[in-house]
């Protein structure tokens, strides 16, 4: 049994006070928090979904890294994660001795700004962006931007804004900057070990002190509802009404947020979110990183988890196919107790995963692809950017020396009830030759794997069609060179 | 002045930054749901689960039990009020009037709680029990009943026509005939719907995003029916519009009727789910577009036939052929609009109402002529220019179209396209270069405005319009700075609330015209009492010619050049502050004109009402790139020339029409609210699954002002422009599609699976 120390409110620094709230409900979100209870209202709610980015604040936290902030959608974040971070809210961004930020002044400057609703969620971007890397490409300020919707559409206008914002101000006398020391202190302060527990009944939250004291709280309570990211389970609460307490804050666990690779094998935490394994992934297995991208917002990949995106089980996750594809492992643990198993067994029906009551999971392990093999991963959206999947599917491919498949590992989302793998068309490849006459003739085993819904996103007939064109792409590329076929923007234009 | 903004050219003013943008980077600006009120109620609406039928049963016993309810409302409880009146209201439907049900999303329910948390809680407990009959979801659908359109609305009196089309269609040498429709869309703008209704005796204060300050008071105590003057609707700032916050809906009663009930103030936010069937929307529609012409490319007939979804008890009408029957020079005309009514909310004002759907239509039938005709497109424009409008035989007070496509052409490098179809690629992409013309009526209607100057050059504005993001306090600021020869900074700018004098709505891009022509006449009227002040006997600059004088630099400058301090001519007068009020009323107007503005019923003038017809016109040009292999559609840039005449602001103007443009693209290639026939319900209620642009899928914009100066128009000499850079877009992006592949996509949006061959 854990013996951290309990606490019974949870602290954080909002803006420039350390605030300490006692009476917060599990499913009370940071939005409704700084709106109604505090009554900041420059930030926005437009969508409480985390699509609009409206509501983007930043979040400081103390990493191995040091302090970082990180644009989040407070419409989707619970409360009770926030302990021991640092919120910033637009409210702080504000003139020091009568001038603005640097941001606020390129966006008046270009014009960023016509009704002005979505502005502090923009300004709260780009100041995230800005501290992170002041001289951005377009790529990246886009990137930034995906999970900023401006419906007077200043797109253009807001660009040229986020360009220019190094022409206006140094970061060294950021207010962030020049407070960070404090900062960190007060943080550091922040973390004494306990855990925290606030409310009965119904309406109740904790905040594990570590990895061993959440494996103790959740043989205690194995019917809790487990929160990493929130950027899924907010909509529970926002657009659902569900009930989800007790609720389990993870997001902050050291011990679940650690990424490495050893021999040949990248490990994520089940805590790290899409951002923290970018770097790691999108340089071991440059595909990935181009799904990542492609993945929510930047508020929703600076939230959201791995971790989260498959244990929730969702058969439109975009993370478990190209796992799967790789061969990746699951460990799942219940007290002490660890097993680890084929990470495509995890998924066994619509809503129904192998995690047995106060067990979770606890990390994935993703073998880096062979060099002489290939590997791909096709998204396809209505939208290219900040767009839910209506189909995806990866491809791992090993050759043998006469040019016969050896081994082909091919998995799909949203064409079942779960991220499932297309056995029958693997078993009609594996061992032919890897010729179109090959690729076609496997085309027909999808009928055997797949059985696609239709649903606003697209029909069962364009699934099916789909996706055994995205074999036939993948074979495609195989033929023409190294380079995948790829559309952007940049290309385009 | 910022290195930012574009350089004004002729007939244009500064390019300041705007009043309020400090405001809206800070988190400062203070929109109608950010108001504090004291001892605050939340109310959460329930809605209907299906769309046609009665409400037989709605049970509330377990919501009742939730902590901090405070009350339901229900149908029954309007009693004593009158259901709202379709016009200045969003429709005549009350939902809380009867038990019938008119749409799926329709109002069914108000709860009330003392926080939002338990509101939505107590909200989600209530259900109800429908007698629920087969609805019909709009075209193609079984049940529903079509209407014609002339007539049916005050806005569309009837069908345009003009010589013998049919004879003139059926001899014409080369003719197209072809059909076109245009999906259902949701304004969503990105601040919530809501109400706040708060009563201090038998005053009722609204906070509310609104269009239309004065008109809801009035309509909203015509329901209630109490005096308007108890009534004061209060919207600051508005966080987005384009048309959804003009009409009042069903829910500000309702909010009111329960704030009063209760005996405290109530705010509804409404969710963005709920906004889909609650607010109104554009109104899909179909076209059938008939063209004939000579061979060298006249046209000597133009057919344009419409069909509209409305809702059951209302005839919104879209009704664009009022501006495409005038838009070239046809020789005949012959239009028809049909009304379509299904079991759906009614629709309502979207951005450029009845343009972006027809001018869509026309535009892409344009573009199908000329390739009938193997004509450049915009050479073919340029052989039906009009040097009079074919309905009514009416000069243009000014058409700038051609300049227009002359200065896009130049900047855009149309004369590198080459005209053959597929034949421009780079790489794996297939490029396509397309056009089409964007036009918009400039509306104007009366509007009062109060203007002070003190004695130090200050200041102060105050007008009953609405800062929805156009920029309009910063112009009607300008326009008073400009006219009373104070500094920009010194002005202050009041809107955004129905104490202050009464604007029209903010819709049909009136408010620059009509706000600065108002502004403009109370400045004149202060300019006249210090100009006789500072002429008479004895005075500073006695003698001088009060023709030849003028105001700059806080100083009164007479035609020889003397000059009087601002101080000094208030000396003179005795007084350090000027007031004046201003009732602006366009020609033409009626004599009942100022009474019906204060009325909320506004009589646009303008258009193509008056002796002239008085458009704006743009020409916009845009470059597709299709993948090969993929059919993914990008457009790397787009540019659009525009001409309207006077520009306030080239700042606030060029962002309007970028925004519009933009919008646009959002409407070629991703909006669509997509409805279930079966059940007559919208089905991405949703910034999920609602797709808009995001940054990524905009490239290079440029948009160009290009000099106009028309004195018909009005005394301010503006045309309106917000609504005037998304007509055309889609048609540009079809044709250019087209170029790239030879595909003619008719029905919006153009996807990728259009494109699939």
């Amino acid at each position: 049994m854990s013996s951290a120390p309990i606490r019974n409110e949870i602290r954080f620094l909002l803006n420039g006070r350390e605030v300490t709230v006692r009476d917060v409900a599990p499913d009370a979100t940071l939005l409704d928090w700084l709106r109604l209870d505090r009554s900041m209202r420059g930030t926005k709610e437009g969508c409480a979904e985390g699509d609009c980015g409206a509501c983007t604040v930043l979040v400081g936290k103390l990493t191995a890294g040091g302090l970082v902030y990180e644009s989040v959608n407070a419409c989707i974040r619970f409360l009770g994660s926030l302990d021991g971070c640092h919120v910033v809210t637009i409210e702080h961004v504000q003139p020091v001795g009568g001038d603005l930020h640097p941001v606020q002044k390129a966006m008046i400057d270009f014009h960023g700004s016509q009704c002005g609703f979505c502005t502090p969620g923009f300004v709260m971007s780009l100041y995230g962006l800005w501290m992170k890397d002041a001289n951005p490409s377009d790529a990246t300020i886009e990137k930034a931007l995906q999970g900023n919707l401006c419906r007077c559409t200043g797109y253009e206008a807001i660009m040229r804004a986020a360009r220019a914002i190094s022409d206006y101000g140094k970061g060294a006398s950021d207010p962030l900057a020049v407070e960070r020391a404090a900062v960190i202190e007060k943080l550091t302060k922040l973390r004494d070990g306990a855990r925290v527990e606030v409310g009965s009944g119904k309406a109740r939250l904790v905040v594990p002190a570590d990895v061993d004291d959440f494996a103790a709280v959740l043989e205690a309570e194995p019917k809790a509802t487990i929160v990493a990211g929130s950027t899924d389970v907010g909509l529970w609460v926002t657009k659902h009404m569900r009930d989800i307490s007790p609720v389990v804050f993870i997001g902050h666990l050291e011990g679940l947020r650690r990424i490495s690779e050893k021999d040949g094998v990248i490990t994520i935490g089940a805590g790290v979110t899409y951002t923290e394994a970018f770097d790691l992934l999108s340089q071991r297995i440059p595909a990935l990183g181009e799904l990542i991208n492609r993945i929510g917002g930047e508020q929703v990949r600076n939230m959201g988890t791995i971790g989260g995106n498959i244990a929730n089980g969702s058969p439109i996750g975009d993370t478990p196919p190209p796992f799967i594809a790789l061969g990746a492992t699951l460990t799942l643990r219940k007290g002490a107790e660890r097993r680890t198993i084929p990470l495509e067994e995890f998924f066994i029906a619509y809503g129904k995963q192998d995690r047995q009551p106060g067990e979770f999971v606890e990390a994935v392990h993703v073998p880096v692809p062979a060099k002489d093999s290939r590997f791909a991963v096709y998204k396809i959206s209505k939208r290219r950017d900040e767009d839910i999947t209506a189909a995806l599917g990866a491809f791992h491919l090993t050759l043998a020396a006469d040019g016969t498949v050896a081994q082909i590992r091919i998995a799909y989302g949203g064409m079942a009830a779960t991220p499932k793998r297309a056995a029958a068309v693997e078993a009609v490849l594996t061992g032919k030759p890897w010729t179109e006459v090959t690729v076609e003739a496997a085309l027909e085993a999808y009928a055997q794997d797949f059985t696609p819904l239709t649903d606003m996103r697209a029909s069962a007939e364009y699934r099916m069609l789909a996706a055994r064109n995205l074999l036939r792409r993948f074979f495609a590329e195989t033929q023409g060179g190294s380079e995948p076929i790829q559309v952007s923007r940049h290309q385009a234009a | 002045m910022s290195k930012e903004a574009p350089a004004p050219r002729e007939n244009m003013g500064a390019p300041v930054p705007r009043f309020d943008a400090r405001l809206k980077v800070t988190g400062g600006a203070t929109y109608p749901a950010d108001i504090p009120v004291a001892d605050l109620a939340y109310g959460v609406l329930v809605t209907s689960l299906v769309a046609r039928g009665s409400l037989a049963q709605l049970h509330t016993d377990k919501a009742a039990t939730v902590p901090g309810f405070l009350g339901l409302f229900r149908h029954g409880d309007m009693a004593g009020t009158q259901p709202p009146k379709f016009g200045v209201a969003a429709s005549s439907i009350g939902p809380l009037h009867g038990d019938r049900i008119f749409h799926d999303g329709q109002i069914i329910a108000l709860v009330v709680a003392e926080t939002y948390e338990a509101a939505m809680e107590a909200a989600s407990l209530v259900t109800a029990e429908y007698d629920e009959e087969r609805p019909s979801a709009g075209f193609d659908t079984q049940g529903t009943e079509t209407t014609p359109g002339a007539g049916a609305s005050p806005l569309f009196g009837e069908d345009v026509h003009a010589g013998d089309f049919d004879a003139a269609y059926a001899a014409a040498p080369v003719k197209i005939d072809e059909h076109y429709s245009t999906p259902t869309q949701h304004h969503n703008p990105i601040e919530l719907f809501s109400t706040t209704a708060a009563w201090r005796g038998d005053q009722l204060t609204i906070y509310e995003p609104t269009q239309n300050v004065t008109g809801w008071k009035t309509e909203l105590s015509r329901q209630l029916g109490i005096d308007p003057n108890r009534v004061r609707v209060i919207s600051p700032y508005v966080g987005g519009a384009f048309g959804s916050k003009g009409p009042m809906t069903a829910r500000t009663a309702i909010v009111a009727v329960a704030a009063r009930r209760l005996g405290r103030p109530v705010r509804c936010v409404v969710t963005r789910m709920q906004a889909y069937g609650t607010q109104t929307y554009r109104a899909e529609t179909r076209h059938r577009v008939r063209i004939g012409a000579e061979r060298g490319g006249h046209i000597t007939a133009f057919g344009h036939e419409g069909w509209e979804v409305t809702s059951r008890p209302d005839a919104y009408v879209v009704g664009g052929t009022i501006a495409t029957g005038r838009l070239y020079a046809y020789g005949s005309v012959a239009t028809h609009v049909d009304l379509v009514h299904a079991d759906r909310n009614t629709p309502g004002y979207m951005r450029s109402p009845p343009e972006t759907p027809y001018v869509y239509a026309l535009e892409n039938a344009m573009d199908e002529m000329a390739v009938a005709l193997a004509m450049d497109p915009i050479e073919f424009r340029r052989v039906n220019e009009p040097t009079r409008e074919p309905i009514g035989g009416k000069p243009f007070s000014s058409r700038s179209l051609l300049a227009c496509y002359d200065e896009a052409s130049k900047a855009f490098g149309w004369s590198d396209r080459e005209s053959a179809v597929g034949s421009m690629r780079d790489g794996d992409w297939m490029i396509g270069m397309g056009c089409a013309t964007a036009v918009y009526p400039t509306n104007i209607a009366p509007c009062a405005a109060r203007v002070q100057l003190m004695a130090d050059g200050h200041a102060r504005v105050q007008c009953g319009c609405h800062e929805i993001g156009t920029g309009i306090r910063t112009v009607a600021g300008q326009m008073a700075a400009e006219r009373l020869g104070v500094e920009l900074t010194k002005v202050s700018v009041e809107m955004g609330d129905s104490a202050l004098p009464p604007a029209p709505v903010s819709g049909g891009s009136n408010s620059t015209a009509s706000v600065c022509s108002a502004v403009m006449k109370a400045c004149d009227a202060i300019r006249n009492r210090l100009f006789l002040a500072v002429s008479g006997e004895g005075a500073p600059l006695a003698g001088a010619a009060n023709s030849g004088m003028s105001l700059g630099n806080g100083q009164v400058i007479a035609a020889d050049g003397r000059t009087v301090t601002l101080a000094d001519a208030f000396a003179t007068l005795q007084t350090v502050l000027i007031e004046e009020y201003a009732e602006f009323t366009p020609k033409g107007a009626s004599p009942q004109a100022l009474k019906k503005l204060y009325a909320g019923q506004p009589e646009f003038r303008g258009g193509e009402r008056d002796d002239a017809v008085k458009y704006a016109f743009g020409a916009e040009l845009v470059e597709v790139r299709i993948h090969t292999l993929t059919r993914e559609i990008r457009i790397p840039r787009i540019v659009g020339a525009f001409a309207a005449g006077r520009i306030m602001n080239p700042r606030t103007a060029r962002s309007q029409l970028m925004g519009g443009m933009i919008w646009g693209i959002g409407s070629a290639l991703q909006e669509e609210t997509e409805v279930d026939p079966r059940n007559a319900r919208y089905v991405n209620k949703d910034l999920q699954d609602y797709l808009v642009p995001v940054n990524a899928d905009i490239g290079d914009v440029q948009v160009i002002l290009v000099p106009e100066t028309d004195p018909q128009v009005n005394p301010a000499g503006v045309k309106g422009l917000g609504e005037l850079g998304n007509v055309g877009t889609p048609a540009a992006v079809a044709s250019a599609v087209y170029h790239a592949t030879g595909i003619r996509v008719r029905d919006l949006p153009i996807r990728l699976d259009n494109l699939l061959t």
